[in-house]
């Protein structure tokens, strides 16, 4: 379960970063990137945040992952506040990112174990979960082998794998799919929908319209920091104007 | 303990990047001693080819000092050019078809009789790197003058000690490890603070930079490790790293010396007898607190860099840096005091100069290791503060 109340977060921009930003942000020295947000996220569910780019979303999956701190408002992993226990938060998620963000030098064997280590897993344990997952995965052929000579879809594999090894019951994905093809992409929403039977937690950002449909239980839509929608698909689907989910989208991030 | 789970994954890591080890291990091992060889080598034939090069010298006024000439034309390994023109000896010299040109003038033999001071003039080019020829004509006409004075003192019916009213003895009571440690030891503590530093410099980049821009980062952030594990475990792996390369550049040194025939028996003696395990080891303990320093400031560097290029580019001056209190060490005339004592980088230079010396003064060692540590110490806690702050972590 998470329990997002009230979030707000704020970033000082110096001189630089205001330059960089163009015009609109010359004049603003604190940028307000999630601007007082509420949600939540069930067991068994699986939740979209969707929204553009510079939205607010991956600020709002870190503030949960615990990297970032809320400026204000709370929020509850597991019930856990992740401000306060923030080790305990980690100790319960999974975060996955559309990069593999994988070491190159190790072999997957290795990066799963690291991960493995440092949620403080046993070794018999491991090695059980970790054969589960290989076999799942198909990944036993490559699992020696380092992986900078893996192909990219073994790398997801690998990413896969080092993400679910402590076996977390909230899974956090930040644009997972984004720049991956066709069948990596699948894998991924396999392993959403699959977290989803296993009764875990599902958060994830997209905007990919066409996987909010395929896989979401609830959506948000974020944009400029602010939620402009936050309920069930189903009531998504049934508010809608406009004859596609994009068009929809758009036409309420246009309103906004 | 994570930070330990984190330093041996660091650790396989960085151990499998062929740069990484090359920069870490073989260069310091094997650069060293064959850059020293080469260098003795070059040094030393340069050298023997000076002092056996033929002198080619014009001597104007023969007819005036014929004795003098004589003197000159007796030397070894010389040829008196004796159809150059006067007008063209200057260009010739210019030219280094001549080597120097001695010149006397009409009254010379009068002022010698008359216990006189007869004008010389010597030509030679200042830039004849070993100074071959103007020593070599000082030593002639240092006899010649020593034979001229002697012959007036006959003359006068004097002792040849009037004209030297002090018998100076110069007693050296320094020994000789300790003079070649004042005037070499410098370089030894030069040598391995660049060494640190870069054997810092590459798991720094990688370990920094290098992980946000794989995106790994967010990988080990989001795991149950805190901040402070993550710092410490790259920090224990980087100073490692610098810690091993300055040692192996110290041992590559060591062992330098012992392949270079050029070094006289009496020097390689007095240099066998300065290395010794006592002597590496103190020195040794000034490397760790300085490679902590080295660790910890590139560390920090590197996880504030967006990228592994602007990493590289922030620490690239930073070599400057460093060299400049250390080269500042190699210098005659700076000495450990309280105050150099307190400053980072050129207290290890100056401090492993006394301890090859093997002249330490306790105070100033004590206030050396105080001043390593405690800049190693402020550097770790910069460095973990900048892990904490999301500016730099999240600065994309």
């Amino acid at each position: 379960m998470i329990q997002v109340k009230n979030l707000i977060k704020d970033f000082t921009l110096n001189k630089k970063q205001r330059k960089e930003m163009g015009d609109e942000f010359k004049d603003t020295k604190i940028l307000r990137a999630v601007d007082d947000i509420s949600f939540e996220c069930k067991p068994g569910r699986i939740f979209g945040l969707l929204g553009p780019n510079g939205a607010g979303k991956t600020t709002t999956l870190r503030m949960i992952a615990t990297m970032l701190k809320p400026s204000s408002g709370t929020i509850t992993v597991s019930d856990y506040d992740t401000v306060n226990s923030g080790q305990h938060v980690r100790g319960e998620i999974g975060f996955m990112t559309g990069q593999t963000a994988l070491y190159d030098r190790l072999t997957p064997t290795e990066m799963v174990k690291y991960i493995a280590d440092l949620h403080g897993m046993e070794r018999s344990s491991f090695e059980q979960r970790k054969n589960h997952i290989f076999d799942i995965l198909d990944m036993h052929e490559f699992a020696d082998r380092r992986i900078a000579r893996l192909s990219t879809g073994m790398k997801q594999k690998t990413s896969i794998a080092r993400t679910i090894i402590h076996n977390p019951q909230v899974m956090v994905f930040d644009e997972p799919t984004s720049g991956l093809d066709v069948m990596t992409s699948r894998a991924i929403v396999d392993l959403i929908k699959s977290c989803k039977e296993e009764g875990k937690t599902v958060i994830f950002s997209t905007h990919r319209m066409g996987e909010v449909n395929q896989v979401c239980d609830d959506i948000a839509i974020i944009f400029k920091g602010k939620l402009y929608f936050n309920d069930t698909l189903d009531q998504f689907k049934s508010q809608m104007t406009q004859p596609t989910f994009e068009e929809e989208f758009i036409h309420r991030v246009g309103e906004a | 303990m994570r930070a330990l789970i984190i330093a041996k994954k660091e650790v396989i890591d960085i151990t499998r990047d062929k740069r990484t080890l090359i920069m870490m291990v073989a260069i310091p091992l094997l650069m060293v001693p064959v850059l020293m060889g080469t260098m003795m080598k070059i040094v030393s034939s340069q050298a023997e080819k000076a002092s056996e090069r033929q002198l080619k010298m014009r001597f104007v006024g023969q007819e005036y000092a014929p004795e003098l000439y004589q003197a000159f034309a007796n030397m070894d390994k010389v040829i008196m050019l004796d159809q150059i023109p006067v007008d063209s000896i200057q260009n010739y010299i210019q030219e280094e078809y001549l080597d120097a040109a001695i010149m006397v003038k009409g009254d010379y033999q009068n002022l010698i009789d008359q216990n006189g001071q007869a004008g010389i003039q010597i030509l030679f080019k200042g830039t004849d790197s070993f100074g071959t020829a103007k020593d070599r004509i000082q030593s002639v006409l240092k006899i010649s003058e020593d034979q001229i004075v002697n012959k007036r003192m006959d003359r006068l019916k004097l002792n040849p000690d009037v004209v030297k009213a002090y018998d100076v003895q110069y007693m050296d009571v320094a020994s000789r490890q300790e003079k070649f440690g004042k005037l070499a030891g410098g370089w030894l503590p030069y040598i391995f603070i660049i060494f640190g530093f870069m054997g810092a410099m590459y798991p720094a980049l990688d370990l920094g930079s290098g992980e946000k821009e794989r995106g790994t980062l967010e990988t080990i952030l989001s795991s149950p490790a805190s901040r402070l594990d993550v710092v410490m475990g790259k920090f224990l792996v980087i100073m490692s790293a610098a810690f091993l390369t300055a040692f192996l550049a110290l041992g590559g040194l060591v062992i330098g010396i012992q392949q270079i025939s050029e070094i006289p028996p009496q020097v390689l003696s007095v240099v066998n007898d300065m290395f010794t395990f006592k002597t590496i080891a103190m020195i040794m303990t000034l490397v760790l607190p300085v490679s902590a320093f080295f660790s910890a400031m590139l560390l920090g560097l590197s996880i504030y860099a967006r990228s592994f290029k602007e990493a590289q580019s922030i620490m690239a001056p930073l070599n400057i840096v460093i060299i400049f209190p250390a080269v500042m060490g190699t210098l005659p005339g700076i000495d450990l005091n309280t105050v150099t004592a307190m400053i980072p980088i050129l207290n290890v230079s100056l401090a492993s100069k006394d301890i090859i010396a093997g002249a330490m003064n306790p105070l100033y060692m004590a206030e050396v290791y105080i001043s390593l540590f405690g800049f190693a110490a402020l550097s770790i806690l910069w460095c973990v503060k900048a892990f904490n702050k999301e500016s730099t972590l999240f600065r994309n």
